[in-house]
């Protein structure tokens, strides 16, 4: 996909901004937050063409869209989650309703729908989960059936249920995934096709501004022009073929709202006097509640413009990568989110504050386009067959990668990253030989290591080169000592966790600490607190009270 | 007619800090924003070009290659060309020397019936380099205008003067500097705008583009010199007394003597 210049991009982000400025304040979507109330007159003015028209940025510009690519597309994500997290999975509802045609529509279904969407400001809906089907779409249940007239295959007639729809009470088009008769398949369905009809609006714990409601289709005929790529069961396969794309515009979600609530805690902190000096200034409030949550966060940023740059490269798939970048951001951004209430302490738990309604919000992002455990076995998944495919050497490449780069530079923890690639790739080794991914709690745990250390790998990676992308506010010394502790932490934590695993089956704790080299991970821990505290000390000066 | 907007791309000085040691501004994580009298002037004349039929905006800017972000922000909100003035030999002019490289790259354009200036930079301030390329040109100037308007040929200038308005009507060719109006609500393009924009024409000149003498530019073509920057001493103290008038009159009576103003 082609991305924007950097110029257009960051035009369209400072646009977004002021619009938001303007029209999304606190008070305003408090308001809806406590009404349960999806801001349609706000909602429409994003699609405004002539006022902002966000849902034009994963249209092609040969189809009036503005041909935005994945990395500009995660960083508008980013800014509508730290603006509204309903607000902006309404809005990612469109991109994500839109995908099956861009990625399976034949070239008139690109042409007719794709060329309204973008000039009508249709908002789409993406319909795919059904009450018994969620990640597990081969159960689906809502029926596609023939429509024969005059001996000719005339439309389908389509009968079933979604359920937890976004954008399901207001879209104007949908894409639902039905069974035809040769297997699962996207269908376009316009809201005022008879036997339609959209379920109440569900009453959320948070995105409590984005619509979700179910769907009920009893007998809605479909002309056969509707059905995207015109031939039947490529359904399943149409939808897996974006799910890296998908799945790092809700890590983008993740890393927006996780660093909106960070950044209120980092504020706060310089405020809020407590025993003669500012929260800011006290190890116990600044190691426990920022900084870790920092280095997590920015690790996770690395990773997702490092997928995002694959993808506009012309990549395809990336499946287990858009998972990794999706579990880490989310559940990285989920955690500095609750910290940040208790950051704020009481004033954290009202609703005042913007930080009670962003832990609401963020849950979402550890469960909607698949859960974060669905996320766990789609890793371990993916690298399990890495792992056996190469006997082994998938992350011994790796690991040897991070030595090269820790010769290079030796400030950003690559040596402690290729330590924990190398106990990463001994605790896989060690499960297969005994034989303990008949467990599902072992894959689920090793889809969570791998995870970090393939985080950590990236975030050293970026941390060393030259120059760093436009997104990031630190400076050199800040990013390599977050890229740092990341690694030493991820080490330790492959060590531990991977140990808890092994030792479960093995007989000889203290043979495999010595395969897994625990002493020297142990060893590059040294440093870890000066690192936090100056850690500590830059997010002070980054994000200054206001 | 056709008309040129000069604009500049300076830190959003609300966010600036001048460190106190070094005299010099911290920067690092500033934003970049168009100056906010610039886009006042911007949106002057593109109003114009929306009333007048055949109307055309031109803009240009001084500054390092990175200042490109403001052009193109600028053809985003409707102008129809940029043009970037972008050379080391720049580097460091001061309001003389930026205004004689601008007049020379207006020259170079040619055919300006009107010329609009930000009345000032939120960095500099010195509202010199409007006033500066009208007197190189050799064209009438109207500055701190607040409204412009054209009819037929004569140009009606609205400008402010203290404790009320001045309007002017003058003919072409002309340089207005406009002022910031209070609470305006500054446009912002949308993102077919932008995308349109990156496809606008589009230069970047260097001196010899322009045809500057190089002893008029950069440092050595200034005539004057930024010797320090420092953030200004808190020397005045505003004490309240929460009293009544007869007390308040007595208190100002005891303070004027202790300060020796009265005896």
């Amino acid at each position: 996909m082609p991305s924007l210049d950097a110029i257009s991009r960051n035009l369209m982000l400072d646009s977004l901004k002021a619009y938001a400025k303007k029209k999304i304040t606190y008070d305003y979507i408090r308001e809806k937050d406590a009404a349960n109330e999806c801001p349609l007159e706000v909602l429409k003015e994003m699609y405004d063409t002539d006022k902002l028209g966000v849902h034009l940025l994963m249209i092609p510009a040969e189809y009036g869209g503005v041909s935005g690519g994945t990395y500009d597309i995660y960083r508008i994500c980013e800014q509508l989650a730290r603006i509204d997290l309903g607000i902006a999975t309404s809005v990612f509802a469109t991109f994500l309703g839109t995908d099956p045609l861009n990625v399976g529509g034949t070239e008139e279904q690109k042409e007719k729908w794709l060329k309204k969407i973008a000039k009508e400001k249709l908002m789409v809906a993406y319909a795919a989960t059904e009450p018994d089907a969620g990640s597990d779409l081969v159960n689906l249940k809502t029926r596609a059936e023939h429509v024969i007239k005059n001996g000719k295959l005339a439309g389908y007639s389509i009968t079933g249920a979604k359920q937890w729809i976004s954008n399901g009470g207001i879209a104007d088009l949908y894409t639902v995934l039905a069974m035809a008769p040769g297997g699962p398949s996207w269908f376009l369905v316009e809201k005022n096709y008879e036997g339609f009809s959209p379920n109440h609006h569900e009453d959320k714990h948070g995105i409590r501004l984005s619509n979700t409601s179910g769907l009920s289709l009893d007998n809605v005929f479909v002309p056969v022009e509707n059905l995207i790529g015109a031939q039947e069961g490529k359904g399943l396969l149409q939808a897996q073929a974006v799910f890296g794309y998908t799945r790092l515009m809700v890590a983008a979600f993740g890393l927006g709202a996780g660093w909106e609530a960070l950044e209120n805690a980092i504020r706060y902190s310089q405020q809020r006097i407590q025993a003669g000096g500012p929260l800011s200034d006290k190890q116990g409030y600044t190691h426990k509640f920022l900084v870790s949550h920092a280095a997590n966060l920015e690790a996770a940023r690395s990773y997702i413009e490092y997928v995002a740059n694959r993808l506009d490269s012309g990549e395809h798939g990336l499946q287990t990568e858009g998972a990794i970048a999706k579990y880490w951001a989310t559940e990285s951004g989920n955690k500095a989110a609750e910290d940040a209430i208790q950051a704020l302490g009481g004033y954290g738990y009202t609703r005042d504050f913007p930080v009670e309604k962003i832990k609401r919000d963020i849950k979402i992002t550890c469960i909607y386009e698949g859960t974060s455990e669905v996320m766990e076995m789609t890793i371990y998944r993916g690298r399990w067959q890495e792992h056996l495919k190469t006997r082994g050497e998938f992350y011994s490449a790796m690991a040897k990668e991070m030595e090269s780069l820790h010769a290079l530079n030796p400030n950003v923890g690559a040596d402690a990253c290729a330590l924990s690639l190398k106990a990463l790739g001994t605790v896989l080794e060690e499960c297969r030989i005994n034989k303990l991914t008949r467990h599902q709690y072992v894959t689920f745990k090793l889809g969570s290591l791998i995870a970090a250390s393939e985080i950590a790998w990236s975030f050293c990676k970026t941390a060393a080169a030259d120059k760093y992308s436009e997104t990031v506010k630190f400076d050199k010394k800040t990013y390599e000592t977050m890229a740092r502790v990341n690694a030493k932490n991820t080490a330790l934590r492959t060590a531990m966790e991977g140990s808890a695993l092994v030792l479960s089956a093995v007989d000889d704790p203290a043979g495999f600490a010595e395969k897994i080299n625990l002493k020297e991970i142990e060893k590059k821990q040294k440093g870890l607190l000066a690192d936090m505290d100056f850690i500590a000390s830059s997010l002070k000066s980054s994000f200054k009270a206001r | 007619m056709k008309i040129i907007v000069c604009i500049k791309q300076v830190p959003d000085t609300t966010e600036v800090k001048i460190n106190p040691e070094t005299g010099t501004l911290i920067r690092t994580g500033v934003p970049s924003i168009l100056n906010p009298y610039d886009h006042f002037a911007l949106e002057s004349a593109l109003n114009l070009k929306k009333k007048h039929p055949g109307f055309t905006v031109d803009v240009i800017s001084m500054g390092p290659p990175q200042a490109k972000a403001v052009v193109q922000f600028a053809l985003a909100l409707g102008a129809d060309e940029g043009i970037l003035l972008s050379d080391a030999a720049f580097a460091g002019s001061d309001t003389w020397a930026t205004s004689y490289a601008l007049s020379m790259a207006i020259k170079k354009i040619g055919k300006a019936d009107m010329i609009f200036c930000g009345m000032q930079a939120i960095d500099g301030d010195t509202a010199q380099v409007g006033p500066g390329i009208a007197q190189q040109l050799g064209l009438p100037q109207v500055t701190f205008c607040e409204h412009i308007e054209v009819e037929g040929k004569t140009i009606i200038a609205e400008r402010h003067i203290d404790g009320g308005s001045e309007t002017v009507e003058l003919r072409a060719p002309a340089l207005f500097t406009m002022i910031m109006p209070k609470d305006h609500p500054y446009a912002y393009p949308s993102f077919t705008q932008i995308y349109s924009a990156s496809k606008k024409k589009f230069s970047i000149w260097n001196a010899q583009d322009i045809g500057a003498e190089s002893h008029y530019l950069g440092l050595k073509g200034s005539p004057t010199q930024v010797s320090k920057i420092y953030p200004p001493k808190k020397e005045t103290e505003t004490q309240f007394f929460n009293v009544s008038a007869a007390e308040a009159a007595e208190k100002i009576v005891e303070i004027m003597k202790k300060e020796g103003f009265i005896k």
